[in-house]
């Protein structure tokens, strides 16, 4: 899970205020303002359908995304390209796991 | 009238205080790239649109330069650093374009803020023709149900809500915000300068309620949503379903709950 933190203008506060966003994946799954404590989430119920509708489009873009980054660093992507492979069964699996903890 | 060529200058640098480690907001990820990259795509879509310019706040730099290696393809795009507001900005972005504009290599100027990533390329379209057609354009949303607090007067019959992208012929604008800049005068956005300074109408057209403005966290879930019910495209150069949005707005926040209090 990755956590962000922008300034973000908070209903209760009525200002803009520090917020602290934590992602799922590539999906944000919750945020809380840090001055008020406000905090949203969303439901378990809707994070798993849209959690499988963005892995989907992950997978659709990879092999657009790939080409993109080997044009543009043709050295720098093969170099990266074990690496990255290996990262993959981790990546996701780390992400499973939150998931299905929350 | 042949097809205009255009330039879109995409406002990044951000507004309110923010300290180094927070996020400018128009760089925050949403659906796999960050904000300010889908806007650049689905403008650039458009055939007739040569040139990008973004407009950036300083210490954003070395991010705003990776995500556009990242996720920004060819053309090349030109960035440079934001002032203090958005005239500052803009006129910060109409100087790296003057070149072109002089040379009429450039002849509709969009202007577009970043923070608005579901700008589709249908809207980006109908501004650029308007604002050929016409001097200038303008999306905008009618506001109905609308009414005064306190003992304030009533609004009038019919109140827009302006969006960006807004575009506007080359040539006039570049002389517009160079008379601004000799008189130091500061528009709060785009068309009050091109009003002040030119006799250019300023045409409205359909604006779309998909384009939602990053402004409270609710939006970037809803813009999450809405994207991934786009089918994470739009790019069709046909607007969307007038009706549609607002049952996507509706939709796509269902299942937003505050303080984690859900069933």
């Amino acid at each position: 899970m990755s956590v962000e933190q922008a300034s973000l203008r908070c209903e209760s506060c009525e200002e803009l205020t520090v917020h602290e966003l934590h992602y799922a994946g590539r999906l944000l799954d919750a945020v809380r303002c840090t001055r008020c404590g406000r905090h949203l989430e969303l439901s378990q119920r809707a994070l798993l359908p849209a959690y499988v509708v963005d892995l989907e489009q992950r997978v659709v873009s990879k092999p657009g995304r790939m080409l993109r980054r080997a044009g543009a660093d043709p050295l720098g992507f093969l170099r990266q390209l074990p690496r990255a492979v290996l990262r993959q069964p981790v990546k996701f699996l780390g992400e499973f796991r939150e998931l299905l903890r929350r | 009238m042949s097809a205009p060529r255009a330039a879109v200058v995409m406002l990044a640098a951000g507004e309110g205080r923010r300290s180094g480690y927070q996020t400018n907001k128009v760089l925050l990820p949403l659906a796999g790239r960050r904000v300010f990259t889908w806007a650049v795509r689905w403008a650039r879509e458009l055939a007739s649109v040569e040139r990008t310019v973004i407009v950036i706040r300083e210490a954003d730099r070395d991010d705003v330069v990776a995500a556009v290696g990242r996720e920004v393809g060819p053309p090349e795009v030109t960035i440079v650093t934001g002032g203090d507001s958005r005239h500052a900005s803009e006129w910060e972005a109409l100087q790296a374009l003057a070149p072109d504009i002089e040379a009429g290599r450039v002849d509709v100027v969009v202007i577009h803020d970043a923070a608005r990533p579901l700008a589709g390329t249908a809207l980006f379209a109908s501004v650029v023709d308007a604002a050929w057609e016409h001097g200038g354009a303008l999306p905008v949303r009618e506001q109905a149900h609308l009414t005064a607090l306190d003992s304030g007067s009533e609004p009038p019959d019919r109140v827009v809500a302006v969006q960006t992208p807004q575009a506007f012929r080359a040539a006039p604008l570049l002389e517009a915000y160079r008379r601004a800049h000799r008189d130091g005068f500061v528009g709060t956005d785009t068309a009050s300068c091109m009003e002040r300074y030119t006799d250019l109408p300023v045409h409205c057209v359909e604006g779309d309620a998909r384009n939602v403005k990053i402004t409270f966290p609710e939006d970037l879930f809803l813009a999450e949503r809405l994207l991934a019910k786009a089918g994470y495209d739009l790019s069709g150069t046909h607007g969307p379903d007038p009706a549609a949005a607002p049952a996507s707005r509706r939709s796509a926040l269902r299942h937003l709950w505050p303080g984690g209090d859900h069933p």
